[in-house]
Order: structure tokens, then C-alpha cells, then sequence
């Protein structure tokens, strides 16, 4: 399998109306947003694109528009995690028939899974296409559900099409031994950054980044971004430092923190899905007090 | 009444007898190895110099022979946690009257103390003695007591004192937040990494580790300090997979299997007091052709 690359990944949000009804025409302009902005992928439905909050239907609806509109300009992930690994698998298999360039999957959600378990989840996930197959791993999000180095070798074994680990542990000692063994076995494996803590994890050998900031600062992302591939990682210090302080400002708004941060840049996506609580009026005055107070977001883009 | 804290820091193990008594001498031997051989800085106990098995009296012991090998020539730090807050309170006292440069204490065991009480008992050993204070965060080893980046600007904002800050989180988002809000109440507060994980976190303006592997190997964990700060980012990853290996080998019942390492290197430093189990002949063989493979036998120190 010739080896993917998907370098810098941005993650939309999905949009809603206000009676919380998928908003295509508001995503399609998100699409060629993010498109103008520097996407060199796209990951639908990821966590920040609510994809648990999405029924099967209408992810599936989401990806066929988004390949639709996207034309090929960039490589399309489709997130495809689930309970069932039946359920993730068969996504899976109709997000490579629609055109997905590769799937990612997380770790069931619910299930406490040992590792065996773990390992036939994914196995059967990523052994359902024939595209290239990422894991997402978050074991925070994930009720602590770990992954050793250990199943991640034996994957290796099992899938041809197992090509790279998104991150979002931020445990470096995790990345280190994931990456440093993989590529004894496969060489091209590729390392994620599963959020905008490029730094570290390109210090240790990622070369690609996931972000969802790319809806809110575009152009911060992108510098990091650039910065952190010339392996200059000591010159990429202010650029990673401003952009985690956009990050924490959204992170302690809330779930709804991102929607809102996108709405004050003029990009409004509508409010996230129960059981997601919405940002309250005083909560946005507040995010929106607190990102208008950072002199880096004055040259972002603002608007579609 | 500041010292600088910069670059490869050793905190050495404690020697023992076959009676598992301490064996001072080749303890005074150990501290003179490790200053000879590059550290920057000697802090004892650390876990790793099984303080929680050292009676007390044995740790004042301790202490006063680290100051006398030492004998100036690096900063010196004593770790004064023990399991009653009383005995870190004696224990730093201690450290003052013989003369160390700073105390360095982890959050209490145990407990599972509130930020409140974590607060209160920093104040307290800061204000106990007129030395610079260390603080050590370990949230994964202690059920996720963990020195926040709130906290960490109280303690800040009371304690002239605090200088700097034993990382262990190895946490790009914990590591973040710490120095975000600290090099803004202190420009001058240090961040220093647990084990040797420099390529991730120099590049994010750590200022050195305290070391696990400088026992075995002083040269590797130099090199990768002057890779780090150098910016050379392809030398630095191939140095820290390489330490990133031993961690591995040697974080299995810390520090039995270091001790076992210390044999291998003509440096045999006695047995591991009990619950830890002492290094056999086999795990010893292991080790050993571990190390060899590593290349460490070649490229390191034998003998003292």
C-alpha cells in the first residue's frame, strides 16, 4: 500500500439550523472555508464534527455532500467509530465506496474492552476497506480505554492497510514507544497529532496534525504547522503557545466553545446538539471578551 | 539564594549493603560519578533513590553525605517528601542546616489531598525553610493529584521562593499549561522534565531533566540534552528512542532493574530494599543484552 500522508488535517464542525437540523448549505461554505484556509485533508464528523451526535443516515448523508463538494482537492477521512464493530465496520465499507481517501476509528464507546477485544475491533474495522485505516487514540474522551505498543504491533501484523495513529493522548511516552517501534516493522507508519500540540509530537516524529482550531485561526494553525515540518521545533515555540491559548479560552467555554469561537469570527455553525450543552448568552459574551482580548486573532480571517 | 537549574540533572540511587544497610561510601563514590561524568545539578532522594524506604534518620544521612561529595561543586536538592507532612517539614529543616541549595517535595502521598491542601502544605515547606523550593508533579503516579496551572500561580504569588518545577505529567497539554502560567507570574521559573523527555518538551522551553538513565549511561543523556538545545530535531529523536528504550527496561519496578543495570556497568550499587524486588542474575543477563544491543557498553563509562 503506497503510503498516505495526510499532513495537516482540519476537522470540521457540523453545522445546524436552529431547530438543530443539519445545515448543508452552511457546511458546503465550511468546506471551501477550510479549503481556502489550507486544508491539505479533511476528517468529517470527528469529535468536533459531533459524529456520536449524528445518526447513521445523516453521517452517511454528510460524507456523500462532503465528497461531493470537495471534488478531489483534498484526500477526505471519514470517521467511522461506533459501539458495534459491526456497525463501525459496514460505515467503514460505505465510506470507501463514497470515496474516502482512508477511515479512522476510536476505541468503542461504552464497552471497557481488554485488549484482545480492542484488537479485533479495530482488526475488523480496518480489514472492511482496503483504503487507508488510521486509529484515533483519546483515551480521556475514551473512559481511559489504553492502547499499549504491544496491540498496536499486532495490528500492524493483522492490517497492510494500518497506516497511522492520530494522538490525542499527548502522553509522549506513548508516542515515543508507538512510533519508534512501528517504524521498525513499518517504516512509513505515520504519527498524527490529534490536536494542535504539534510541537511535541512532531518533536518525537509526527508529521501530520489534526485540528478543529483551523474553523477559528486558520492562519495561526497553518504557521505552526509549517514551522514544526521544517523540524525547527525550538522556533515554533511562540507560534504553539499562542495557539493553546486560543485552544484553553475555547476548552473552558464548554462544549459549545468551539461553535462559539467560530461564530465571534464571523463564521456562526448554530449551537451543538443535546446532550451537548449549548454556550449560554453570558457564556459567549465571555468567550468573545476573551478572544477579542488576543492582539494574534487580529490577523485571522473573519467571515466566510 | 537562587540556583540555576540547566541541563542533565542526576538524582542518584541509594547504594545498599547486602544487609540492605546504606553503604555510604559507595554512595560518596556514585555522586562523585555522576559529577565527573556531566550532571549539572545532584538531587537526592528521589523515588528512584528509594526514599520512601529510608528511615528518616537514614535520609538526614543521606543528605549529609550528598553535601559533603558534592562538595559545591553543582547545586545540590533535597527531596524531603515522606509519607507524614511533619517529617518533610524535619527533613527540610534539616537540609537547610547542612547546607543544601534548595528542597524539592511531590505533592502528599496517599491522601489524595484537595488543591487546597496541596496549596497549604507547599506554603508550609516554603515557608519552613530559606532555600528555593522545587515542586514535583506526578499526576499518573498519584491517582491524578496533580499541581494545576491555577495552583501553581498561588503558589507562585506566595511563595518567592518557588524557582522551579519537576515536570512529570509528560503531558504537551499539562507541560503547556504549567509554564503558560508560570513564566508569566515568574519569567525566571524553571521547568524541569522528569526522565530524560527532552525532544518533546526543550523545544517548549524546558530547561533539562532529572535523569534515570545517568547511572548507565551519562554520555547518551548528554548528548540528547546538547541535541535538544541545539535544535538538531532528527539527532535529538534518535537519542530519545534510544533513552526512550532504556526507560522502558529500567521503569519496571524502579529502580531494581537500574540497580541491575549499575552491575552490568561495573558499578554495582547493592540490592533494592523490599517491596522492590532486587535484580536477579537473569533479569541482570536481560539487561545486559539489552544494553549491548543498544550499544551502551561500548559507548559508556565502566566501572566508577
Amino acid at each position: 500500500m503506497s503510503t498516505f500522508k495526510p499532513g495537516l488535517v482540519y476537522t470540521p464542525v457540523t453545522p445546524f439550523t436552529p431547530d438543530l437540523k443539519i445545515d448543508f448549505s452552511r457546511f458546503e461554505k465550511l468546506l471551501e472555508f477550510h479549503l481556502r484556509n489550507g486544508a491539505e485533508a479533511l476528517a468529517i464528523q470527528m469529535h468536533a464534527g459531533e459524529s456520536v451526535s449524528l445518526a447513521d443516515a445523516e453521517q452517511r448523508k454528510v460524507l456523500d455532500m462532503t465528497i461531493k463538494q470537495v471534488k478531489g482537492r483534498v484526500p477526505v477521512i471519514a470517521h467511522v467509530s461506533d459501539s458495534g464493530t459491526a456497525i463501525a465496520a459496514e460505515r467503514a465499507r460505505y465510506a470507501q465506496n463514497a470515496g474516502a481517501a482512508a477511515v479512522i476509528a476510536t476505541t468503542p464507546y461504552y464497552w471497557t474492552p481488554p485488549p484482545a477485544m480492542l484488537l479485533e475491533h479495530f482488526a475488523q474495522i480496518g480489514a472492511a476497506v482496503n483504503i487507508p485505516f488510521l486509529v484515533f487514540y483519546s483515551p480521556d474522551e475514551m473512559g481511559g480505554a489504553k492502547l499499549s505498543t504491544e496491540l498496536v504491533l499486532k495490528l500492524i501484523e493483522r492490517l497492510p492497510n494500518f497506516t497511522g495513529m492520530v494522538d490525542r493522548s499527548l502522553d509522549w511516552q506513548f508516542m515515543i514507544n508507538i512510533v519508534s517501534n512501528a517504524w521498525r516493522v513499518r517504516p512509513d507508519f505515520q504519527l498524527l497529532a490529534g490536536n494542535e500540540y504539534m510541537v511535541s509530537a512532531g518533536a518525537v516524529g509526527a508529521t501530520g496534525m489534526f485540528t478543529s482550531l483551523a474553523g477559528v485561526a486558520p492562519g495561526l494553525v497553518r504557521e505552526l504547522y509549517k514551522i514544526c515540518r521544517t523540524e525547527k521545533y525550538m522556533d515554533a515555540r511562540k507560534s504553539q503557545e499562542q495557539l493553546v491559548e486560543v485552544l484553553q479560552i475555547v476548552k473552558r467555554a464548554g462544549a459549545g466553545g468551539l461553535k462559539g469561537a467560530m461564530r465571534m469570527m464571523g463564521r456562526d455553525c448554530g449551537q451543538p446538539r443535546p446532550p451537548l450543552d449549548p454556550l449560554s448568552a453570558d457564556g459567549y459574551a465571555k468567550l468573545a471578551e476573551q478572544l477579542g482580548g488576543l492582539a494574534i486573532l487580529g490577523g485571522e480571517p473573519r467571515g466566510w | 539564594m537562587t540556583i540555576v537549574l540547566r541541563g542533565v540533572m542526576q538524582s542518584p540511587v541509594t547504594p545498599l549493603k547486602d544487609d540492605f544497610s546504606l553503604d555510604v561510601p559507595t554512595y560518596e563514590r556514585l555522586v562523585d560519578f555522576h559529577v565527573r561524568t556531566g550532571a549539572t545539578a545532584i538531587s537526592w532522594p528521589h523515588h528512584k533513590g528509594e526514599s520512601l524506604n529510608l528511615t528518616i534518620a537514614e535520609r538526614k544521612q543521606g543528605a549529609e553525605a550528598t553535601v559533603k561529595a558534592v562538595a559545591g561543586r553543582v547545586p545540590v536538592s533535597i527531596h524531603v517528601s515522606a509519607l507524614a507532612v511533619e517529617d518533610s517539614m524535619e527533613l527540610a529543616r534539616h537540609a537547610q542546616k547542612i547546607g543544601a541549595d534548595a528542597i524539592i517535595a511531590i505533592t502528599p502521598y496517599f491522601w489524595g489531598p484537595s488543591p487546597d491542601a496541596i496549596y497549604d502544605y507547599f506554603v508550609r515547606l516554603g515557608t519552613t525553610v530559606d532555600l528555593p523550593v522545587i515542586a514535583y508533579n506526578s499526576p499518573s503516579y498519584l491517582e491524578g493529584v496533580e499541581i494545576t496551572g491555577e495552583l501553581i500561580e498561588r503558589l507562585l504569588m506566595r511563595l518567592p521562593n518557588l524557582i522551579a518545577m519537576k515536570e512529570a505529567s509528560f503531558n504537551s497539554e499539562k507541560f503547556m499549561e504549567i509554564s503558560r502560567v508560570a513564566l508569566k507570574v515568574r519569567p525566571s521559573f524553571s521547568i524541569v522534565a522528569g526522565v530524560e523527555f527532552l525532544a518533546p518538551s526543550v523545544p517548549l522551553g524546558c530547561v533539562g531533566s532529572y535523569s534515570s538513565a545517568g547511572a548507565i549511561c551519562p554520555n547518551l543523556c548528554t548528548q540528547l540534552f546538547d541535541a535538544c538545545i541545539t535544535g538538531q530535531s532528527v539527532k535529538a529523536r534518535e537519542l530519545q528512542f534510544k533513552l526512550a528504550r532504556l526507560w522502558d527496561l529500567f521503569r519496571d519496578q524502579y529502580p531494581s532493574s537500574l540497580k541491575g543495570g549499575m552491575v552490568v556497568m561495573g558499578r554495582a550499587v547493592g540490592p533494592t530494599r523490599p517491596p522492590l524486588p532486587t535484580a536477579t542474575k537473569e533479569r541482570q543477563a536481560f539487561i545486559a543484552k539489552q544494553l549491548e544491543e543498544l550499544g551502551i557498553l561500548d559507548t559508556e563509562p565502566h566501572g566508577w
